[in-house]
């Protein structure tokens, strides 16, 4: 086996178990404040995926190399981008009264705001199911 | 929202009502409900309308899928009512991959629902 086919399944490996544990703690709500093991790892992983191409793989060992770098590419990104920000002037705030609104429910059926009153209430937002 | 069914007992204990909102369709989240099983009354909001109201659009990087999604996406974020309507507790979410353990969920309610 080449030496560059040999980095880029090491490379393909470590990808695969940094991001194994992320979806994992992802799941169990458990991901830390600090994530910079997991970049450093995914880091790690992308080099060696370039160092594999560069020193030199088969025809097939450089699909590793290549799945590597994407992942750890990507979802190093995923972490950049993923800091939230409200308008600190419109978002609802701790005493207001929330405002009214209407909605579709999963059976197409319209859900009233009103209908909550006289009720204790939590309301999640959440970004979507993917 | 697998994590948040861990607290029905404590919903139902206090009569709470559960209403969550994404920008999901309601056929994706009729589709996508047995992943999770949350018994709770999940609404679509995906022209925003809702989550606007709320003051909840995130502004910074648009992270949602690059076609076919919404415009822009909610930050994630828990609100405890009272029977009035009026907010008692936020938990607003500073970064999307990072959540709050249900366990802060319940520590809120055991403080202004109890």
């Amino acid at each position: 086996m080449l030496l560059g086919t040999k980095l880029g399944v090491g490379a393909l490996t470590l990808a695969i178990l940094t991001t194994g544990l992320w979806f994992y703690l992802t799941r169990q709500v458990a991901l830390p404040n600090d994530r910079s093991v997991f970049v450093l790892a995914w880091m790690c992983s992308a080099f060696l995926g370039i160092l594999a191409l560069i020193k030199g793989t088969s025809l097939v060992g450089g699909i590793p190399s290549a799945l590597a770098i994407i992942v750890s590419s990507f979802l190093t990104f995923t972490i950049y981008i993923s800091p939230q920000k409200v308008d600190v002037v419109s978002v609802i705030k701790v005493g207001d009264i929330i405002p009214k609104f209407q909605a579709l429910d999963d059976r197409e059926i319209i859900f009233e705001s009103k209908s909550l009153n006289g009720h204790l209430v939590l309301i999640k937002f959440f970004r979507a199911h993917w | 929202m697998r994590r948040l069914e861990e607290l029905r007992a404590e919903f139902d204990k206090r009569k709470v009502k559960v209403i969550t909102i994404s920008t999901d369709l309601p056929n994706e989240i009729a589709d996508e409900r047995h992943l999770h099983g949350l018994q709770a009354t999940m609404l679509s909001d995906r022209d925003l309308k809702v989550t606007d109201a709320f003051g909840l659009r995130n502004t910074a990087f648009h992270s949602g899928p690059p076609a076919g999604g919404a415009e822009a996406l909610p930050v994630p974020a828990t609100l405890l009512l009272d029977s009035a309507g009026k907010v008692l507790w936020i938990d607003l979410s500073k970064d999307y991959q990072r959540r709050s353990d249900p366990s802060v969920v319940l520590n809120a309610m055991q403080t202004y629902f109890d």
